[in-house]
């Protein structure tokens, strides 16, 4: 995300927006004044003299820290004081509580809501306060005090530094991280993770290079990805690039400066050799920048910024969020990985279970038979005809799987007519194969179905129709294959004898037909009774992938 | 006659098998195509020789095979498999069926098997020897699993996350996170889907 112009002069610039909204005050008192004939009320030199002298204040200040983060956070509390010191003059020397100029101690409450937190916001709004009912009390009396616009405008003052102090408090829980949402959207699966968050990261703080290192296996050492110039490169680093756990630190490695936040919010500055690893920034090329901690649920490292046209002391908070997001990118990635992981390892085991129940078995029944025809002292025309059942079933399991192996090399998804097509040419050879009369229709056949079902389903049609013959006997099955919703939905009728042995015993059941089911999330319901049974089995359509 | 009873699921091999016993010492006195039904038909039927298959539903050959072993007039059994695991292999030469056979080998092999149990021998596939040791050999090297290991082990196998995992546990969900990668590296494997799938064997159970 890039963005340009004056919004991105602005942009993480709190200190630049204090210091413009300082000097335009600055100004617009001294214009005030200067135009209206009764102000200053009470002494005019002195109240001339602080105005310009702030407005030159406001100037230089605002020179001094534009592109300075350092100074900007060293002069942060001086400045502070100064504002409220000269608003408080400036207010009294303009009629006391009654002064037009009044509501300009928001700039005070607001820049302390800005660049600290609650607490700060809270102080400098008690300060104010009590200034302001020091002036009331020192004007009580006098002829020109009016109790009523005394306690409104007292009112206004509290419920502003209420609502200031909210925000401050609401700062510190706003996050900038974009959410799942947008990591979904922006990240290409194929890229590393590793160069995507870092990417990320120098997208949103503007940073022409960076690096993201994590601490390997051993602890000891650093490796990652270095992006300079738009280039990536792998980097390795032996030694922790910050010399203590922190968030975030903001260096200069030239000035000897490191500027990061002591636990009860404040600054800390720092020589830059106490608190980062100066020789091996200066190897990186790295003389100016921040570095934040990167954890993610397996990892931890670093992620550096450097040649930062815009670094500012707002990146103190921007920095720990951008290390966050690097972490949840990582993480991201690790999530889908073990996912797909999971799929394709769901997948292998399919592929090998149903090869194993088909081909292997297969292979394994028909050397039997070739063992039994070989021992046999059968007659020629009995030899011969086991030799044909056999040449038959040989050619029948080849088709079998011919259509397994063009099944795999689909894509990932193929029209349900397609697969009602081979549903049919299937339906023929097992009725070939156990002499029965086999159809198959479709109710509706303009859906997509993923290859993972067109398999379950030739597999449960295999074994719905040796179920119907071995256990029922029947001499007629009838298919039917269609889609409810958002599942596929198997119908097969016969008018065998249903699963009860037509010599009594125990109810047989459908337990492989079964079993398939449970695996593929689906469900199968059976209804059976002599000369007629009807089994219907459903399957999710989603999560079936290949 | 030896009368012989068939447990298979698969109909190809249960037909191929019907038709090698055909016309030979062997009686086919029933098929089953379940555990629980080659049970009921072994209780029903009283065979000398039962040829049962491994994978099954309703029961495994070796559920079958268990059961057997602490009846007393127990028929002797043939274990007829396409492929077993690990698990499997030790689990089978623990219960020591009087034959093993792969499906895969040549089919001559089954009948003079056959033909040694029937007479009073124990024979076993070269083949399934072979995997035996090596499935034993690999266990004796198999890394010793701390309590809280195996707890962890059993827990992914049975598809928990890792939150659900920490909570069972009552640790952090990074605790559970720690633990596991030192599981993968300990255990060999790369991920939790593997680990999962090897959580049987890992914990013999």
């Amino acid at each position: 995300m890039t963005v340009s112009g004056p919004q991105s002069m602005f942009k993480y610039q709190s200190g630049r927006v204090i210091a413009a909204g300082r000097v335009m005050l600055a100004f617009l008192f001294l214009l005030s004044i200067w135009l209206d004939q009764s102000q200053p009320a009470q002494a005019p030199a002195q109240t001339y003299a602080l105005l310009l002298s702030y407005v030159l204040f406001a100037i230089g200040l605002a020179a001094l820290t534009w592109r300075n983060w350092w100074l900007d956070a060293r002069l942060a509390a001086p400045s502070h004081f100064i504002d409220m010191a000269v608003f408080t003059g400036i207010v009294f020397s303009t009629n006391g509580y009654t002064s037009p100029f009044f509501l300009f101690f928001i700039l005070p409450l607001l820049s302390a809501a800005i660049r600290w937190g609650w607490r700060e916001t809270t102080l400098t709004a008690t300060a104010l306060v009590l200034l302001y009912f020091a002036a009331g009390l020192l004007v009580a009396g006098t002829q020109s005090f009016e109790l009523q616009r005394f306690i409104v405008r007292s009112g206004h003052l509290v419920i502003l530094s209420a609502i200031l102090i909210w925000f401050g408090i609401h700062q510190q829980f706003a996050r900038l991280f974009f959410g799942l949402d947008e990591l979904d959207r922006r990240l290409a699966r194929d890229d590393d993770p590793i160069t995507q968050a870092l990417a990320f990261a120098m997208d949103e703080a503007r940073a022409g290079s960076g690096a993201l290192l994590l601490r390997s296996n051993d602890g000891q050492r650093f490796a990652g990805t270095r992006i300079t110039k738009g280039t990536a490169h792998p980097l390795k680093v032996a030694q922790p690039l910050m010399r203590e756990p922190l968030p975030v630190v903001l260096f200069d490695i030239e000035r000897d400066r490191t500027l990061s936040r002591r636990n009860d919010g404040w600054h800390r500055f720092l020589p830059a050799w106490k608190l980062v690893n100066a020789d091996a920034l200066r190897e990186l090329g790295a003389r100016e920048g921040l570095i934040s901690e990167v954890r993610s649920g397996t990892l931890q490292g670093c992620l550096l910024l450097w040649d930062m046209p815009d670094l500012s002391v707002d990146f103190l908070e921007l920095g720990r969020e951008l290390g966050r997001d690097a972490g949840a990118v990582i993480d991201h990635d690790a999530l889908l990985s073990a996912i797909e992981e999971g799929a394709a390892a769901r997948t292998r085991l399919s592929l090998a279970r149903d090869v194993h129940d088909s081909v292997v078995q297969f292979l394994a029944g028909a050397a039997f038979r070739v063992e039994a025809i070989m021992r046999g002292s059968r007659a020629h025309k009995q030899l011969q005809s086991d030799l044909m059942e056999l040449k038959r079933l040989l050619i029948e399991e080849q088709g079998e799987i011919r259509t397994f192996v063009s099944a795999l090399r689909r894509d990932r998804e193929l029209e349900l007519a397609e697969a009602v097509e081979e549903l049919k040419s299937l339906a023929r050879r097992l009725g070939r194969q156990w002499s029965v009369e086999c159809r198959v229709d479709a109710t509706s056949d303009d859906a997509s179905i993923p290859i993972r079902l067109q398999l379950d389903l030739q597999q449960l049609l295999r074994e719905a129709v040796a179920n119907a013959v071995r256990h029922g006997g029947a001499s007629r099955i009838d298919v039917d294959v269609g889609i409810d919703e958002d599942r596929l939905r198997l119908e097969v009728k016969d008018n065998g004898s249903g699963f009860l042995p037509a010599n009594g015993g125990t109810p047989v059941q459908p337990w492989s037909l079964k079993e398939r089911v449970d695996r593929a999330h689906g469900s199968l319901s059976l209804f059976s009774e002599p000369g007629c049974t009807n089994l219907v089995i459903t399957l999710p359509l989603a999560g079936a992938g290949a | 006659m030896t009368r012989v009873l068939i447990a298979d699921d698969h109909p190809m091999i249960a037909a191929a098998l019907e038709m090698l016993l055909r016309g030979s010492d062997y009686e086919l006195v029933g098929r089953a195509r379940s555990g629980a039904e080659a049970l009921n038909q072994v209780q029903r039927l009283k065979p000398d020789l039962l040829l049962l298959d491994v994978n099954m539903p309703d029961g495994s050959g070796l559920d079958v095979l268990k059961q057997l072993r602490q009846s007393r007039r127990a028929p002797a059994t043939v274990l007829l498999t396409a492929g077993m695991d690990d698990v499997q292999l030790l689990t089978a030469s623990v219960l020591e069926p009087e034959g093993m056979v792969l499906k895969t080998s040549d089919p001559a092999l089954l009948l003079e098997c056959m033909e040694q149990v029937r007479s009073g021998q124990h024979c076993i596939d070269p083949e399934i020897a072979e995997r035996i040791d090596k499935a034993k050999e690999k266990a004796a090297r198999a890394p010793s699993l701390t309590p809280r290991e195996r707890e962890l082990i059993d827990l992914v196998r049975q598809g928990l996350r890792n939150r659900d995992i920490a909570a069972q546990l009552g640790v952090t969900e990074g605790t559970v996170k720690v633990y596991l990668h030192a599981i993968f590296d300990k255990v060999g494997v790369d991920n939790r889907t593997e680990l999962a799938m090897r959580a049987g064997e890992l914990l013999g159970r």
